[in-house]
């Protein structure tokens, strides 16, 4: 269990990192990707609801330290992200390869939208309707692009730690 | 469902206590804990980084090499027009006792990162308290002589600052026309051009190529001074609009400084006043 915790945080530490060190550079049309957004959802769909659940409040409140924002939207976020596709797994029988990526790219898409709404609620978001569609689909887009090449990395370090299961006869 | 309250309550609690808060203090915490891991991932990656931009921008490379020499010609007969004007400029503050400059300490720093959102435009610099950053201080790059505004630090821990750029759409501040010394306010658009508002109509504009400046201005109010000083360079005026119905005009202002290629920056340690952020 000691090392399923400290390898998700490793997981989510790198991901902060990445996201705003490097991707900030590596922009697409001026959007980044949501690296937190596509952690939460690929472990949600390996694992479940509740360690999608609790995964996502950790990796949002980690991405809410470093806003400039009521901290808090981004855990609230991802912990409804990551129940929300933990659930919508046991509706999935598609076996195709592609339904990672078509998961990641819905789920953020539909994420960071909540987030714009709940911070517009707050008064802490002033962008054009446009604009905020235009983001939450970009950065679905570039989420889908990172999916194939992460999701493999992300299972093998999930399943790796998984804590094994005692049989006993 | 345990999760959702407890997101819920964070907000709460965070949005009522604003930066004096446990949560806010959280949040310094966590940044300065990642502050030595960005350095190190950026002076890493900086140079991939800049071989990508470089190659997204091959295309105008060839034009931008015709535009510049031809730019390299007017300015060279206008560097001896300015030698002449500097040595008059000095022989006059000389005479009139002037102290040349008036510009306050400023701590070098490096960027070290970027915010994480979509939607706020920031930077974390490596420099923090220790070395006498505080909230509130302007945040400029460029040489001394001409300095160009870059944004404002909104977050210090005592090892990185949070610089909220010129960009941002939280970002405001008070600009002047150079030519017509209208005095306007300049707000952040993202990534479009910024907008300066309050400009009247029938302001005259410089015709042709002349490029129009916009410049902080310094002002006082009831003791209080300007966050900023006066005469650092925000931009060059890229289109303006003359709204017929409106009381004023609008004017789309291009920042000088280019954020995608932001490096060194220089934190002026100005007496800035608490709670501007």
């Amino acid at each position: 269990m000691t090392r399923r915790i400290v390898s998700v945080t490793a997981i989510v530490i790198t991901a902060v990192l990445l996201q705003s060190t490097v991707f900030s550079e590596l922009r697409l049309l001026g959007v980044r990707p949501e690296l937190l957004f596509l952690v939460t959802i690929v472990l949600a769909l390996l694992e479940g609801p509740n360690e999608g659940a609790i995964v996502g409040f950790g990796a949002g409140l980690a991405q809410d330290m470093f806003l400039d924002q009521p901290k808090g939207i981004t855990a609230l976020t991802l912990t409804l992200l990551g129940y929300g596709v933990g659930m919508a797994r046991q509706y999935i029988v598609s076996p195709s390869p592609l339904l990672p990526t078509i998961v990641v790219a819905i789920g953020t898409a539909l994420g960071v939208a909540f987030y714009e709404i709940v911070s517009f609620l707050l008064g802490s978001f002033d962008l054009s309707a446009a604009e905020a569609v235009r983001i939450a689909l970009l950065t679905a887009a570039y989420n889908a692009v990172l999916t194939p090449i992460l999701y493999p990395l992300l299972r093998r370090i999930v399943e790796g730690s998984r804590p094994r299961r005692v049989v006993r006869f | 469902m345990g999760l959702v309250a407890l997101s819920l309550a964070i907000i709460t609690l965070d949005y009522r206590q604003g930066q004096s808060g446990p949560l806010a203090a959280m949040g310094r915490g966590a940044q300065a804990f990642m502050a030595p891991l960005q350095e190190a991932v950026t002076s890493a990656t900086r140079p991939v980084g800049d071989f990508f931009s470089g190659l997204a921008h091959l295309p105008s490379l060839e034009r931008e090499n015709q535009d510049l020499q031809d730019q390299v010609t007017t300015l060279q007969t206008e560097v001896s027009t300015n030698a002449q004007l500097q040595a008059q400029l000095q022989q006059l503050r000389d005479m009139l006792g002037l102290k040349s400059s008036l510009s306050p300490e400023a701590v070098p720093a490096v960027v070290i990162g970027n915010g994480l959102s979509n939607f706020h435009y920031t930077v974390t610099i490596d420099k923090g308290s220790d070395d006498g950053v505080r909230v509130c201080q302007p945040v400029v790059t460029g040489s001394a002589s001409s300095p160009r505004l870059v944004g404002q630090v909104i977050s210090v821990t005592p090892i990185s600052a949070e610089v909220r750029l010129l960009i941002d759409r939280d970002f405001s501040v008070a600009g002047e026309l150079a030519t017509s010394s209208q005095t306007g306010l300049v707000v952040g658009q993202g990534d479009q051009d910024l907008q300066m508002q309050g400009i009247p109509t029938g302001t005259t504009f410089p015709e042709g190529d002349t490029p129009e400046y916009v410049f902080t201005v310094s002002y006082e109010i009831a003791g209080e001074h300007g966050r900023y000083p006066p005469g650092l360079l925000i931009g060059q005026v890229s289109s303006v609009h003359e709204a017929s119905n409106a009381l004023e005009t609008e004017v789309s202002v291009k920042p000088a400084v280019d954020f995608s290629a932001l490096e060194f920056v220089l934190v002026l340690k100005t007496n800035a006043s608490e709670g501007c952020a």
